[in-house]
This record gives structure tokens, C-alpha cells and sequence, in this order.
């Protein structure tokens, strides 16, 4: 595979004859990934009220950290002294950290960027905190993860400014190279470059281009999911996964609605995060294949039916709709219950999505779920568009 | 649900158990213990699953209707009991009106109905409405409706209000079992009211004494008003209190005393022949982020501290279990600094690891005390935890959290707080 290191080999086991599609073994230092894989986002070393046992019951292979809120607290020293994240919270299977660069651009409102890296003022004490790519991948390095971010310079996804974009991207790359000069423990970690150049096709495609160059194991693609229109969204994704060595997995950043996942499976995309299943839960939304059930509704007073009756979680199998309408909001247990159903949502539609796939029946797979989603057949555009380019013709019966 | 005594101790404490139940008729759940106290029906911070980690045998679920009258009406659609609708079938049930440990507005009574106070406001309760919800929760065990709210230091006129209006409350509640085809395998537990005053606590002992061939068990009530104030009682006042009540009934009838008391003073209540305690303890101690951690072990020395303020700055980077050798699942796999860095970000797992081992650990007491009333050394054993309580009479997160919540920091902490800090430091070094 051309890498120095084997800290990831990644082993597709089978591709859709259609589509860009494939089912995949990555295997990395904590654990046997199976992609297409959706990774739940565990901000503080933690997913929301459930223990890494629930975790793994629910079939998680890999879960998401934030490297700048751990950086923060435990702090690197606990981490340190420890030995990373993995024994601090008790999960042995594999983690991914992102960069820190992301919470500093959209939680702080102070920082500022050169060339140098992301300067911003600390909320926690209020002190000038320098954050470079150096300093991403010594906390990175820490913290211990199978799968490290480098640091990336971020923009607005709906920025228009194109000489910042053409900065941002550049920038991007150049930080890239000290990332992986900075990275310490490469027989251990993998770091990905994350592809950036926002909804502009040239700039993507260059920084796609100088990404595949490098000595990785793995792409991520950036920038997206940031409030911009679908019909603009599915083309970047698809030119990145057009570009990114067929060989190595592809993350697409911040992706985790259920529409989207098949859609970018179809394009070619291995790996997804997204707090949202977790987050919805908090507001007492459950996830079903139509989009979500908001349980405060007083419609479900009475409903005796669990969430998903096709859902095999813990919490279909025990609870009604109706006494979870009664306990949302309230106790804290609503949250993990709602949690634990959100996730396994996301795993066995992942799952799913890998048999047919292997079974050679992704494209009817694919059908059969948007007109599930779509049963009046009056399909959002970007999903006929992004889907006729991998030769899946919905509007065919 | 059936109560029976299988063998007495040196004093007036006992070894008994509960058997019947409605929805696990084969199971058995041996007293001295704790209920496991429910908000919504739930486990406070456990889901259904998580709780099959802690206790894999039945255990009785203890329900205030203060928090969990709104399940009605899913209850009565689904027509299966309380428990099932909550998602924890085969777990018996223990209804009462309010939980004694929660604090809520004063007065509001009226002739025959008591306040009930919900997270919607207040409501007024009638005996007959009582018993509409009892139908429809079918509960293994009913606490009688009573106002029973008051402290030890009422007021005359307030007292025999309380005991009139419980004494009417009982009356009904005592018809409506009898009558009802759907609480026909309940059973209905008694309550005791006016402590404040000897004179109404004779009359509300009378009163009860009246029904007595319908109740399965008694509870004593009237000594605190859900206030922390009235929680600080005089020990022995207490003690003469349960002595008093717990003699004046049948020897197997089963014997209730509510509230959040330290370990110290449930030991006494057992020493006293009580047998049923209602869980709110390690619950309250859950919520102000401490982890109970008693030394059973009677051939050691009381040398650590039996509460831990588990975000304290100390636990940073101690990567010890809550209390090693426990066994529950906190424990096995978890350490303090990552509690306290839970905790620190307040983030809900942190809950959920305190509540397994504050449940845990604090039904392991109830184990222990029943091994020692077995073996005729409880005098001793109560000697060794009144003595670690003793040790920690001023825990200062226990007074500042008690008000403000977990997790609050206080503007300056006291030279008494620092004292104590320095002082458990010191101890929990030598003991670990």
C-alpha cells in the first residue's frame, strides 16, 4: 500500500458493481473497524450518559474525541500520566481525535489565524493560547487515538471570500507537512489529511491532489456539512472520493443524517461522524428511517408501540413510546434511553448498508430506502442528481 | 405480598423477608433493606439495562406519586402495573404519596384532600383518588395516603390536623383494598403521624391499631417536613421514637421508615426492628457528586472517610477505584480521576458511575448487617459505621450541596471546609 507504517491496513472485501460503494476491513492498532462505519461523537471522553459497556454492546467499532476540549480538561498531564485516552475512559476499541482547530473557529469568537497556526483566547481561563499544527499533534500524540486529525485552517463553509478560501486551502496543505513532520508516534497513530478548498472545485481538487502525495493511510474530506445547499454539498464529496486513493479509507467530516449516509456510501465515502443522533436525543428526538420522532408530542401519550419495532436496541425492547413521552425532558434516564436507540439506528443502518453491499445489492438497497423516505416519489433534487452519477436511477422502477 | 420473620438478633433487630409478589411470584427479597427510590418510574440515572449490571435479582422499586403521577395514563392503557410500564417488569413496587427527602411549599391542606406536589404544581389528593391511581399502578405494597409532613418540632393545632385528616385517609384507603377486585394482591401499609407530640403520636398509634388485621406493615412518618433543617434530630429522640412505634404494632407486621439518614441512623432504625428503608440516601448523595464508601470490615480500623466529594481537585490524578476490592461495575472498571473529570464537565455519565456504586454499596450494608444479626455481633457492626459517620459530622459538601446542587462551587471556602479537606487527606492517603 505504499505506507511506512502499519497502523491501518485497510482491506476492501467487497465493491458495489454499480456504484462507487465498498465494504472495507480497516484494522487499526485498538480495533477491527468494519467501514462503512459511523462513528458517534464522544466529546469529553465520554458518549452522553453511557457506559463504553453500552458502547460496545451496541456494536461501536471506533468512536470520535475533541482534542481541544481534552486538551482542557482532564488536561494532557492526567492524560499523560494515565497512558492516553483509551485507559482514562475504559474503551479499548478503536478512537479518532480531531484536530482542535474546528471548536476553536466555531466556539470562540476571538481567534484569529496565521500562518503560524490559530491563536485564540482560552474560555477556561481566559489566557492567549497559540494552537499550531505542531502543538495539535503533541496533544494528539497524548491523547493517543488510532486515528489523529492534522489541523486544518478552517472557513466558513459558506464563505465567499475566495482569496481566504484560496488561503484556507493552501494553508491547509502546508500545515499538513508540519503535522506529519511534528507526529511522533506513527507506528501507533495514523494522521489524516483533510481535504479543504470548500465549494470550490478547483481549489478541492488541488488539495485532493497534493494530499494524495503524501505518505497517509487514510483521507478525510473537510469543510462540509457547514449549512450549505445539498445541490452544492454531494458534488465536493464526490470529487473528493473521484481524487482520494481507492486503496485508503475516506472520512467525510460531520456527516450523520441517514439520507446523507446512503447517499455518500453510494459515493464512495468509508467512514461519517456527526453528534447529531446523540444531540437530538437530549431534545428527546428518536431516530427512525423517516427522519425522527420527537417524543414530547402529546400524539405519543397512549402509543404503546416501541420506537422501531424492526429496532432490536435495549430500548425498544423494553420501553413503549408512551412512557418515554412521559420521562423526556425530565429524567435523565429519557436521554440515555433515546441515546442508546439513536445509535443503534445509525449502526445497523451502517450494517446494513455493508451486507448489501457485499451481497451485491447495494443499488436496490439504495432504491428501496429513498422511496421509503420518499414515498410520494417527489425526490429532493440533489438525491436524483448525486445518485444518477453512480448509476442509480431512482426515478426507474 | 406476605412479610415474615425468620429470625431475631440479640436486641429488637431482625431478619425477615418479603415474598409474593405480584409480578415475580417466586421471588424473595430478605429485610433488613433498601427499595430502590424511583423518579418517573425510573431508577434515578439507570436505564433498565444498566440496572441488570448492578442487581440481577428482584428488588422493590420505591415510587413517590409526587414523580410519577403522570405515568397514569400510559399506565392504564397499557393495564400491566407500574413497573412494567417503566420498562422494569419483574421488580416489585412500593407506592407513597410524597417522597419525605424532597423539600416542598408548607400548608395548602384542606378538609379531606392533601397537597401533592409535582413537577406540574401542586395537586389536591383525595384518599378516593389515592386509591384511583393505586388501581391503576397496582403496586405491590401502598403506603396510606396521610399528611404526614410534619416535623418533630410542629405545632399542636398542625398535629392533630395531620393526625384527624391520615386517620380519615386510612379509613378509606382500608375500605377501598378491601372492595377492589384490582387491589386484591396489594397490600397496605399503615402510616404513623405526629411525632412532634407524644399525645398525637398515642392518637395516631390508636387510630391505626384499629385497622391493624388490614395492613401488612406500618410506616412512621410525622418527623421531618422535607426540610434539611428538621433532618438534625437528636439521636436518641429518634431511637425512642422508633423503639415507641415499632412496639406499639404486631411483631410481623413489616416496618417502614422513610427518608435520606445517614448510614448511622438506618443502623439504628434496624437495631430497632425496622426492617425497610425507602433508597433516597444514595441517591441524594448521587446528586451532590459524593460516593459512599463504608469500611464493613469490622477487624480494621475506621482510619478513611466514608464520604467522598468525588470532584475535588485531589482526584485528578488518582487512578484508584472509588473503593478498591468493590465489586460492582463503577469499580471494575473506572477510576476516581476519571469520575472527577466527569463530574468536572458535568457530563451525565458521571451519574450514572455514582449511582451504581452509591446503589451497590449501599445495599452491600444491608447485606452486611443482615450477616451480622445472623451471627449476633449487629451491636458491633453498628458500632463501626456510627463510628465512621461520626468521624464526618461537618462534611461540608453535604451542607452547601444539600441547597445549591452538585457541582456549585461556594464563594469562599470556609476554614472549617479546609480544615476538613486537610484532614480527609491525610486519611485517605493513609488508607489507600
Amino acid at each position: 500500500m505504499g505506507s511506512a507504517t502499519n497502523a491501518l491496513i485497510f482491506k476492501v472485501q467487497a465493491e458495489c458493481p454499480i456504484t462507487r460503494a465498498r465494504a472495507a476491513l480497516m484494522k487499526l492498532p485498538h480495533y477491527e473497524v468494519h467501514t462503512p462505519v459511523f462513528m458517534p461523537v464522544g466529546t469529553q471522553g465520554t458518549m452522553k450518559g453511557l457506559l463504553p459497556d453500552q458502547l460496545e454492546t451496541l456494536n461501536c467499532e471506533i468512536i470520535l474525541g475533541n482534542t481541544y476540549h481534552l486538551g482542557n480538561r482532564p488536561g494532557v498531564d492526567v492524560l499523560q500520566k494515565v497512558g492516553g485516552l483509551h485507559k482514562f475512559m475504559g474503551w479499548n476499541r478503536a478512537l479518532l481525535t480531531d484536530s482542535g482547530g474546528f471548536q476553536m473557529v466555531s466556539l470562540l469568537k476571538l481567534a484569529e489565524i496565521t500562518e503560524e497556526g490559530v491563536k485564540f483566547r482560552s474560555p477556561y481561563d481566559d489566557t492567549e493560547i497559540m494552537l499550531t499544527p505542531e502543538k495539535s499533534i503533541e496533544i494528539q500524540n497524548c491523547i493517543g487515538a488510532d486515528i489523529i486529525m492534522q489541523l486544518d485552517d478552517v472557513v466558513q463553509t459558506t464563505f465567499q471570500d475566495h482569496d481566504r478560501i484560496k488561503e484556507a486551502t493552501e494553508r491547509t496543505s502546508r500545515w499538513l507537512d508540519r503535522c506529519l513532520k511534528a507526529h511522533k508516534r506513527p507506528t501507533e497513530q495514523n494522521i489524516f489529511p483533510i481535504v479543504q478548498g470548500l465549494l470550490n472545485p478547483e481549489l478541492r481538487r488541488q488539495s485532493a491532489e497534493e494530499h494524495i502525495t503524501k505518505d497517509v493511510n487514510g483521507f478525510a474530506i473537510g469543510g462540509l456539512s457547514g449549512g450549505e445547499a445539498k445541490d452544492d454539498f454531494w458534488p465536493m464529496v464526490s470529487l473528493g472520493t473521484e481524487i482520494l486513493d481507492k486503496n485508503k479509507p475516506r472520512y467525510l467530516m460531520g456527516v450523520g443524517l441517514a439520507i446523507d449516509l446512503v447517499v455518500c456510501v453510494a459515493l464512495g465515502v468509508d467512514m461519517f461522524d456527526c453528534v447529531f443522533p446523540t444531540r437530538t436525543a437530549r431534545f428527546g428526538c428518536a431516530l427512525i428511517n423517516k427522519g425522527q420522532l420527537n417524543l414530547k408530542q402529546k400524539q405519543f401519550e397512549s402509543d404503546l408501540n416501541p420506537i422501531d419495532k424492526d429496532c432490536e436496541c435495549t430500548t425498544c425492547k423494553n420501553y413503549t413510546r408512551a412512557y418515554l413521552h412521559c420521562i423526556v425532558s425530565v429524567e435523565t434516564v429519557a436521554c440515555h434511553l433515546i441515546s442508546v436507540h439513536n445509535i443503534a439506528f445509525q449502526m445497523r443502518l451502517m450494517r446494513t448498508m455493508r451486507e448489501n453491499i457485499k451481497q451485491g445489492t447495494f443499488p436496490q438497497f439504495v432504491k428501496k430506502f429513498v422511496n421509503e423516505v420518499h414515498p410520494d416519489k417527489n425526490f429532493p433534487t440533489w438525491i436524483k442528481n448525486s445518485l444518477m452519477s453512480v448509476g442509480i436511477d431512482i426515478m426507474e422502477d | 405480598m406476605r412479610f415474615s420473620i425468620k429470625q431475631t438478633g440479640c436486641g429488637s433487630e431482625r431478619i425477615g423477608n418479603l415474598t409474593g409478589f405480584l409480578k415475580s411470584p417466586g421471588a424473595e427479597i430478605e429485610t433488613p433493606t433498601t427499595a430502590l427510590f424511583t423518579q418517573g418510574g425510573s431508577i434515578v440515572h439507570l436505564t433498565a439495562e444498566v440496572l441488570s449490571q448492578v442487581f440481577s435479582n428482584t428488588k422493590l422499586l420505591w415510587l413517590p406519586l409526587s414523580n410519577s403521577i403522570h405515568l397514569e395514563t400510559g399506565v392504564k392503557v397499557q393495564n400491566d402495573g407500574v413497573a412494567k410500564f417503566a420498562g422494569l417488569q419483574g421488580h416489585a413496587t412500593c407506592t407513597t404519596l410524597h417522597s419525605l427527602s424532597e423539600s416542598t411549599p408548607m400548608g395548602h391542606f384542606e378538609l379531606d384532600r392533601v397537597p401533592l406536589w409535582t413537577k406540574n404544581g401542586k395537586k389536591m389528593i383525595s384518599a378516593d383518588r389515592y386509591m384511583d391511581v393505586m388501581e391503576i399502578f397496582k403496586p405491590d405494597i401502598i403506603l396510606a395516603i396521610a399528611d404526614g409532613r410534619t416535623s418533630i418540632n410542629e405545632g399542636g393545632k398542625r398535629l392533630s390536623k395531620s393526625v384527624e385528616r391520615s386517620y380519615t385517609m386510612l379509613k378509606t384507603c382500608v375500605d377501598r383494598c378491601k372492595t377492589s377486585k384490582e387491589l386484591q394482591n396489594s397490600s397496605l401499609v399503615g402510616v404513623v403521624v405526629g411525632s412532634g407530640s407524644e399525645k398525637k403520636l398515642d392518637d395516631s398509634i390508636s387510630n391505626t391499631l384499629k385497622h391493624v388485621d388490614s395492613l401488612t406493615g406500618i410506616a412512621l412518618q410525622g418527623i421531618v417536613d422535607g426540610t434539611e433543617e428538621t433532618m438534625d434530630i437528636d439521636s436518641e429522640i429518634l431511637n425512642k421514637l422508633l423503639d415507641k412505634v415499632g412496639k406499639a404494632f404486631p411483631k410481623d407486621l413489616v416496618r417502614i421508615f422513610e427518608g435520606h439518614w445517614n448510614p448511622s441512623v438506618v443502623l439504628s432504625a434496624v437495631e430497632q426492628g425496622w426492617d425497610l428503608f425507602d433508597g433516597s440516601y444514595p441517591v441524594k448523595l448521587t446528586n451532590m457528586g459524593v460516593a459512599l464508601k463504608l469500611n464493613f470490615d469490622i477487624t480494621k480500623d475506621n482510619d478513611t472517610m466514608y464520604l467522598l466529594d468525588m470532584i475535588d481537585e485531589r482526584y485528578k490524578e488518582d487512578f484508584t477505584p472509588i473503593l478498591g476490592g468493590c465489586e460492582c461495575l463503577a469499580c471494575r472498571k473506572h477510576t476516581r480521576a476519571y469520575i472527577r473529570h466527569l463530574l468536572n464537565t458535568r457530563e451525565m455519565l458521571a451519574s450514572v458511575l455514582l449511582s451504581i456504586h452509591n446503589l451497590h454499596h449501599f445495599d452491600q450494608m444491608f447485606c452486611h448487617a443482615r450477616q451480622h444479626i445472623a451471627s449476633n455481633t449487629f451491636a458491633v457492626f453498628k458500632q463501626h459505621i456510627t463510628k465512621q459517620c461520626e468521624m464526618l459530622k461537618d462534611f461540608a459538601p453535604y451542607r452547601y450541596k444539600a441547597q445549591n446542587g452538585p457541582n456549585v462551587q461556594t464563594e469562599k471556602p470556609s476554614s472549617k471546609k479546609k480544615k476538613q479537606r486537610l484532614v480527609s487527606e491525610v486519611k485517605s492517603n493513609n488508607g489507600s
